[in-house]
């Protein structure tokens, strides 16, 4: 049966996304290679607007294409009118998205792989207690609809993902962190080196004092900041209206040392590809830059619902964000996040600060009123700063406060980035004056 | 199916091997503001198949096409043979079941039409929207979901099991300048339609608790001495204690083991703390694990000393202890691992009037909106939150995190109350797998000297 013929006489539009894909992974636990697994995932999406009203499906049973189509249809029969428009076959950028050497990387070479991220780490830290988990697979997506777009395309992603523990008594030490590529890096053994020196620094203790004070974000820990800003620039909370930055394009909101972009035309980046997953043509999007808000993040829904309630001032696209995973109808979603290099060496913030907190890993992301921009965090991984050096780790501190506010006044960017948590990429970001809680 | 399984089962080579089979469709329908932003159903059947070779380790192979068991057999062994364990893993024996667990629901909900399910939602989305013109942004929500799975292991097990699960979730953000609040409720169980209507009441709370928050205060940051409601209680002692107690973070870990050693001494006598996946009609019950070991009650903590832990059959063998039931899986694209189920701290002797009573400056938190734990610290929120001042509930505030550290904060439980209800909530526990339904029980509570951070 091919769905998309069939509903195609049925509904005025039709769009019909096939998914598959495998994945071998192995995974280190407590530094020793525990498992190794085998992975394999088909199904079949639909869309269908009917009467102007959208409806969505989805199956991974292969069995099941029939009632497929008519809970496709049943969806549709009760879902909203929305003026949604699949679109028509467009060109796209080229994006390298597939690397040949990572889909033949061997089980044995990934094995080895993980022992050396493992030995990196235990040779600053002997106690360290390491989980590793490198997964390499290959996805084909396949999208048409009836506008005839017919855009299919493959991925190599290659994550590797590790969380450290570290126990001496009742001293807990705790981080993790994931990369993912879609090209073979030739020096993947960086991050682990990073993250060693920053095992060596948490060696020494030092205690710290509540009260307000310069707070350096470090690329993993600044996700505390740009996560409420990913919230407020998802096109979603636009149309809503709950995002704090409704109706402010072209207003100056933060420091001119914020720029933010969404990028998925990178070669070898994991949010990477030549189309987003409705089939419009991906491109490098500017969200903020030097403070200005210039756009958010759209799929088609969220663009189409934006400009028919006229929530912002002129009618908006679908900035090429719609994402989707199997189960879920596609929803506005970052690609490739990046916060701008800014122009200060990380020697010479770290050098200006005479009592500061450098933040590495914070617990409880997301928690609390994200939305509003406020966050509030312990801090699982954190370092004083004191005279211009790092002096030692501090326990049991937390951070408040509310990102709309405090990156009003940004002291330093660095020109040193990362890329975090597979698709983020940041610098150092100090901000001057930020509420710590520490427990006497 | 039976058939199937059962033959790949014994072509298998591996020491040990076990198929799981999930056939599952889920209704959801889904109001955001006035927008539907859904009315679907997927269908979603697949397997695993988990293979150890003692010393070597495990195998494992997922998949959707469930038309080829064998192949996926020999692939799951081919895993188990790659793996490098330094000791021969053991499993802890279990009886040999065979069981068949159908489900009886008295409204059954696959009964009711895509158009009641829709309605439902409906009505309770317009009590949100129609309760206050500060209120922005609503979601309300509905689903149900039904699976039949099939376990079976080279032992001889054989479950079949349907597993019914129903959920209602409200949400409200209300709006004033630049001041945004939320409010939320969720109630789920293993239940048929009729527990999810007749909710009008709830919704109406919420709405006014999201209208409330506006005009309350943030909370100033310190330390304080703080009640816990029941909700806010259990959300505790999962995140903050639960996760201590399941094993697979203990077992490898000769340190962890150290700090967790039965005997030690974690809360004054008071505290007891439970986990039971045997009590009928909660979220996280099941008659067997997805190991096909029975559940039931594993006491964890009892008069402050810790007594016990949570085991899958891996963990009891390296730790020489029983396995209790609780290697849970989040559908068949995961192995189990070691979960809680429904876990709780047990009620105790104090009411609430007395708990506040001696309470010159402190905080009543309610409800939460999750939670976190890094080993030793723990970061929740609360949903809502109250001064309490000269031992009387004062005003309403917001913004209350609550951090710190396990060992201290257990200690510094001084106060049970006697007023315990299981949670009825539609709670998921995230640990690397994604949502798997849980619940928590408790009475108020009080702790002294918590870390609040605020303004």
């Amino acid at each position: 049966m091919d769905i998309l013929k069939q509903l195609s006489t049925e509904a005025e539009q039709v769009e019909v996304v096939n998914v598959q894909s495998e994945s071998t992974t192995v995974g280190f636990e407590a530094n020793r290679l525990k498992k190794s697994q085998v992975e394999e995932t088909r199904g079949v999406a639909v869309r269908v607007v009917k009467n102007g009203r959208l409806g969505f499906a989805a199956s991974s049973d292969e069995a099941a294409a029939e009632k497929l189509v008519s809970n496709a249809l049943e969806s549709a029969a009760y879902g909203d009118e929305i003026p949604i428009a699949f679109p028509a076959p467009q060109s796209a950028p080229k994006v390298t998205t597939f690397d040949q050497a990572i889909t033949e990387l061997s089980v044995p070479r990934m094995v080895e792989i993980g022992q050396e991220i493992i030995d990196v780490i235990c040779l600053v830290e002997p106690d360290a207690l390491v989980n590793v988990e490198l997964e390499r697979g290959v996805q084909h997506l396949s999208l048409r609809n009836q506008a005839g777009s017919n855009v299919s395309f493959r991925r190599s992603p290659l994550s590797i993902s590790f969380e450290v523990n570290r126990i001496k008594g009742d001293d807990v030490l705790f981080m993790f962190d994931t990369l993912g590529t879609t090209v073979w890096e030739d020096d993947y053994l960086a991050f682990a080196r990073r993250l060693g020196e920053k095992l060596e620094l948490a060696k020494r203790s030092a205690t710290i004092q509540s009260g307000r004070m310069p707070v350096l974000f470090a690329p993993t820990g600044a996700l505390v900041l740009g996560l409420p800003l990913m919230l407020g620039l998802n096109g979603k909370n636009v149309y809503t209206r709950i995002s704090p930055m409704v109706g402010k394009i072209g207003e100056k909101l933060f420091d001119d040392k914020i720029t933010i972009v969404d990028d998925p035309t990178l070669d070898g980046k994991f949010g990477s590809a030549s189309y987003d997953h409705e089939g419009v043509a991906h491109r490098r999007n500017v969200l903020v830059e030097q403070g200005v808000l210039k756009g958010f993040l759209y799929d088609l829904k969220t663009a189409a619902q934006t400009s028919a309630s006229s929530v912002e001032s002129s009618g908006v696209e679908s900035t090429g964000n719609g994402s989707r995973s199997l189960f879920s109808p596609p929803a506005p979603s970052p690609t490739n996040l990046m916060f701008g290099a800014g122009e200060t060496p990380l020697a010479e913030i770290i050098a200006g600060i005479d009592e500061g907190l450098l933040v590495e890993n914070a617990l409880g992301l997301g928690q609390g009123n994200v939305i509003s921009g406020a966050f509030s965090n312990s801090l699982s991984l954190a370092f004083k700063i004191e005279k211009g050096e790092i002096v030692g780790r501090v326990k049991d501190v937390s951070i408040a406060g509310n990102v709309y506010d405090l990156l009003q006044d940004v002291a330093a960017v660095s020109r040193e980035t990362e890329w975090v948590y597979r698709i983020f990429s940041l610098p150092y970001i100090l901000l001057p004056d930020v509420n710590v809680v520490a427990k006497e | 199916m039976r058939d199937k399984i059962e033959a790949a089962l014994k072509r298998s080579r591996a020491d040990y091997t076990e198929i799981r089979i999930e056939e599952r469709e889920a209704t959801t329908v889904a109001y955001r503001g006035k927008d539907l932003e859904t009315a679907s159903a997927v269908i979603d059947a697949g397997g695993i198949v988990r293979c150890l070779c003692k010393d070597r380790g495990w195998g494992i192979a997922t998949f959707n096409d469930r038309g080829d068991l064998l192949t996926k057999v020999e692939q799951a062994y081919q895993c188990a043979r790659v793996a490098q364990s330094e000791e021969p893993i053991e499993l802890a024996p279990i009886p040999v079941s065979e069981d068949r667990i159908a489900v009886t629901l008295e409204h059954d909900f696959r009964g009711t039409t895509m158009a009641g399910k829709k309605a439902l939602a409906e009505e309770y989305n317009s009590i949100l929207l129609g309760h206050s013109d500060r209120i922005v942004d609503t979601q309300c929500g509905y689903n149900d979901t039904f699976s039949r799975v099939f376990f079976a292991n080279s032992e001889g097990t054989f479950i079949e099991e349907e597993r019914p699960m129903i959920t209602l979730w409200v949400m409200v953000i209300t709006r004033d300048g630049d001041n945004v609040q939320t409010a939320t409720e969720t109630r789920s169980g293993q239940k048929g339609f009729d527990f999810v209507q007749g909710r009008e009441e709830m919704a109406q709370a919420v709405a006014q608790r999201a209208v409330d928050l506006l005009s309350a205060e943030t909370v100033v940051g310190g330390q304080y001495p703080v009640v816990l409601n029941q909700m806010l209680a259990g959300v505790f002692i999962h995140e903050a204690f639960g996760h201590l107690s399941e094993s697979d973070f203990v077992y490898e870990n000769p340190k962890a083991q150290e700090m967790m050693v039965l005997g030690r001494r974690f809360g004054q006598d008071i505290l007891t703390v439970l986990d039971d996946g045997s009590l009928p009609g909660l979220r996280g019950t099941h008659k067997y694990d997805d190991e096909g070991t029975p559940t039931g009650r594993t006491d964890l903590i009892k008069n402050g000393v810790l007594v016990g832990r949570l085991h899958s059959r891996e963990t009891a063998a390296k730790m020489g202890e029983k396995p209790t039931g609780n290697a849970r899986a989040t559908g068949y694209r995961y192995p189990p691992i070691v979960r809680m189920t429904n876990t709780a701290i047990e009620g105790g002797e104090t009411s609430f009037e007395d708990m506040i009573q001696d309470i010159e400056l402190g905080i009543y938190a309610c409800d939460m909106y999750g939670g976190q734990t890094a080993l030793e610290n723990f970061s929740f929120s609360s949903a809502y939150a109250y001064m309490i001042r000269d031992g009387q509930i004062a005003e309403m505030v917001k913004d209350v995190i609550l951090a710190g550290n396990l060992f201290t904060t257990l200690m510094n439980i001084d106060a049970i109350g006697n007023d315990f209800e299981w949670m009825q909530a539609g709670g998921t526990c995230g640990k690397g797998q994604g949502g798997l339904p849980v619940t928590f029980g408790a009475p108020h509570i009080r702790i002294q000297n918590v870390v609040i951070g605020g303004k």
